[in-house]
């Protein structure tokens, strides 16, 4: 029984339900007034100082000219996004542009998702090799940066430079909008976290999402590393979503079916105390960046398609600690997505051939 | 929120826990011909349904991501409001879910579940596709009482002109817009019988059956029908009822029933041909496990790849399946349910018993259903 909040409350602090939107919104428990009216008297402007405490930017360093651009958005963890946005990265001029540039519209690769999943020839197939295997280098090249104290936006420059050294496009950059070279998701931030002014620190768990667009074709390839050193929580979580890929890629092969791929994924997750995303999926890679098949992550679904020599693929699942697997959060940069509840999140992420006896790890690390 | 004002207070609630058995929010989808009668419908089912909370959405989804300018009326308690859909942040990146759907959910989240959902296609729309969108949806539930449930398709047809319009309508290579409607149909509402004759009404009624041999027909005057047998059919989970022996034998014709009894109990697969639109309804025998899996791996091919197992696969698709629903019945007495949209389809064990069916059954709506696909069939169980 939680009695009114209000220190001078008139009617002698009774037992109460009625609760403050704001506390409520703010997900801050307990904030009961008898009444509306004892609720507008005098002791609001002393209530409302747990508001602000509430939204208070942990990260704002407003010394070196920082800023939370949504301070008053229902951020479900710690972290925020960290503002201003480095200026957008030049691409040379001889280094050829996906469809998406300038207008951020990939219209061909929307039409793809009328047909069937395409099947590619030996020549492709090579074109696809060489493109994953800069992929995999150029992430590798990402990962080994990663300490304390530095920002995703120069790891985002850090990949932006080592892609148009090779001679390459990074994908990410300018398909429908988006504005970075590479998605830097750390903590709570499930996918499509935008590099900034954030300082990486001991104890981050933080993805890296590198895809490459070379001589025509896109690969596509992610992992979630440590910065420093992490608790044994985050530990396992990493080791969760590796071992949910790698096993799913076991049962890649001619004639498999791609719904199952969810099946292998979701077991493992929950086995772990963890959760298998629903609402981002896996998919074809080739000329165009995401087309079909669609893939899910989790077990009970409709998914259409049986695995043929010549395609290939992404598996990415992205796996939440704890029983939520909604990614229905997303800031108002309209690409960020969280966990409803902050707890952290964890993903990895190869491009896979499906060959004439069963399949090949195009992004693979090199031995 | 503007800091300044002071907020009226909220009567607490506590959330519900997510995988809480939650209601769904049952969604219908209505199509039917100009002037068949779907407006008329759609009054009769807010005026009946008058103590529920109905949002009516004129379906323009599936296509854009231009949701702001739209929105939908919301009819409670015989008044009728208009609510702006927003759209949903992060809808434009690379989430699989649907922006519209999206904003209605967003939309729920902020003023409340709905308690059932219209969505009236345009004219010409085919439902398949559509319904395919929301049950792919289903597979997002987040199990906090907002989740929207694929409930069924109603097809409203014009007595008058239907059988004409399912005729005229063709175009070269294609199934017509009619003829799409009717076999994505789970209900068809055979309306304004009091303006036609009563025989030209049982050849349009004899057509509709011959296009999709499960769906009942319903002979309406003014759309007048009790609307629960619309609503909360179950149309994507459940085996149609007429695959069950009816308790009550034979019925005769009431001026709003309908039991088509040439095809009520086959005992030969049924076929009709009409205008490229076929539709094949078979007895399935009792079934092994295995016979089970090698009844999902000929769907498979046949909704996946448009042809049947054992051809080569063509430039131009042989077989096109738009609506499949299927009752197996196992030697364990099992009873697995077969529903298929497009290229979409689930077999799953039905949870409780839903009565003594005959044997299992299987119909196939769609082009190319020839005598081979029936071959075909049987083989699979034969062998």
């Amino acid at each position: 029984m939680i009695t009114c909040q209000n220190s001078e409350c008139p009617n002698g602090n009774p037992a109460s339900r009625l609760e403050c939107p704001t506390c409520n919104k703010l997900g801050i428990r307990g904030s009961f007034f008898c009444g509306q009216d004892c609720f507008k008297s005098g002791s609001q402007k002393n209530h409302k100082v747990l508001h602000m405490i509430a939204k208070l930017d942990p990260n704002a360093d407003n010394q070196d000219g920082t800023y939370c651009p949504f301070p008053n958005f229902n951020y479900t963890g710690s972290m925020r996004p960290v503002y201003p946005l480095a200026p957008r990265r030049k691409v040379p001029d001889h280094i050829p542009l996906p469809e998406y540039v300038p207008d951020g519209n990939p219209r061909l690769e929307d039409k793809s998702w009328a047909h069937p999943p395409r099947i590619l020839n030996a020549e492709e197939i090579e074109k696809m090799r060489t493109v994953c295997r800069m992929s995999r280098e150029i992430l590798d090249l990402a990962a080994a940066a990663l300490k304390p104290g530095i920002t995703t936006d120069e790891i985002d420059e850090l990949v932006h430079n080592a892609t148009i050294e090779r001679n390459a496009y990074p994908s990410p950059l300018r398909y429908k909008d988006y504005p970075k070279s590479v998605c830097t998701s750390i903590n709570e931030v499930i996918c499509h976290g935008i590099p900034d002014q954030r300082k990486l620190k001991e104890g981050d768990i933080i993805n890296l999402d590198v895809s490459v667009y070379y001589q025509g074709f896109h690969g596509d390839v992610n992992g979630t590393y440590p910065v420093g050193q992490i608790d044994e929580e985050s530990a396992k979580l990493i080791r969760t979503s590796r071992e949910c890929l790698d096993k799913s890629i076991e049962i890649c092969k001619p004639g498999a079916l791609i719904r199952d791929i969810g099946k292998v994924i979701e077991p493992i997750a929950r086995a772990n105390g963890c959760s298998s995303v629903r609402s981002y999926t896996g998919h074809g890679i080739n000329n165009h960046f995401h087309c079909p098949p669609n893939i899910p992550h989790y077990a009970k679904n409709r998914a259409v398609g049986t695995m043929k020599p010549g395609m290939v693929f992404t598996i990415e699942p992205m796996i939440n600690l704890g029983p939520s697997w909604s990614a229905d959060v997303h800031w108002p940069d309209n690409w960020t997505s969280t966990t409803v509840d902050g707890k952290r999140s964890a993903q990895f992420e190869e491009t896979l051939l499906i060959t004439e006896t069963g399949v090949e790890v195009l992004t693979a690390a090199p031995k | 929120m503007d800091d300044d004002d002071i907020p009226v207070l909220i009567e607490h609630q506590e959330p519900p826990k997510q995988d809480e058995q939650a209601r769904r929010v049952p969604l219908t989808i209505i199509c039917g011909f100009l002037g068949a009668g779907k407006s008329t419908l759609l009054k009769r089912i807010l005026t009946e349904q008058h103590g529920f909370r109905i949002a009516v959405i004129m379906n323009e989804f599936g296509d854009t991501a231009d949701i702001e300018a739209k929105t939908i009326n919301v009819a409670s308690e015989g008044e009728e409001s208009e609510e702006f859909l927003e759209l949903a942040n992060g809808c434009l990146c690379c989430s699989i879910k649907d922006t519209g759907i999206a904003a209605i959910e967003k939309l729920m989240q902020r003023k409340g579940a709905f308690d059932h959902i219209l969505l009236e296609t345009t004219g010409l729309a085919d439902p398949g596709p559509i319904a395919a969108l929301f049950w792919h949806n289903e597979e997002f539930a987040s199990g906090l009482g907002r989740d929207i449930s694929l409930d069924g398709v109603i097809c409203v047809v014009d007595a008058v002109f239907g059988s004409q319009q399912m005729e005229e309508d063709h175009a070269s290579d294609t199934v017509g817009e009619s003829l799409r409607q009717i076999a994505g149909a789970d209900i068809v509402l055979l309306n304004k019988i009091d303006l036609a004759s009563p025989e030209s009404v049982d050849v349009t009624a004899a057509q509709l059956r011959g296009v999709n041999p499960v769906a009942p027909i319903f002979r309406t005057v003014r759309a007048e029908i009790d609307v629960g047998k619309l609503l909360g059919v179950h149309a994507y989970t459940a085996a149609p009822a007429t695959f069950f022996s009816p308790p009550h034998g034979h019925q005769q014709d009431t001026h709003d029933h309908d039991h088509d009894h040439d095809h009520s109990h086959p005992r030969e697969p049924t076929h009709y041909e009409l205008r490229g639109i076929t539709s094949l309804l078979i007895s399935v025998p009792v079934l092994s496990r295995q016979q089970l899996d090698a009844i999902d791996e000929w769907v498979r091919t046949v909704l996946w790849e448009q042809r049947l197992p054992g051809d080569a696969q063509q430039e131009t698709p042989t077989v096109t399946i738009l609506r499949c629903k299927g009752l197996f019945v196992l030697h364990s007495g099992a009873q697995h349910v077969l529903q298929g949209v497009r290229s979409m389809y689930e077999i799953t064990e039905a949870g409780d018993a839903l009565g003594v069916p005959d044997a299992g059954k299987l119909v196939l709506i769609g082009t190319g259903l020839n005598a081979r696909v029936r071959e075909s069939l049987r083989s699979v169980w034969a062998g």
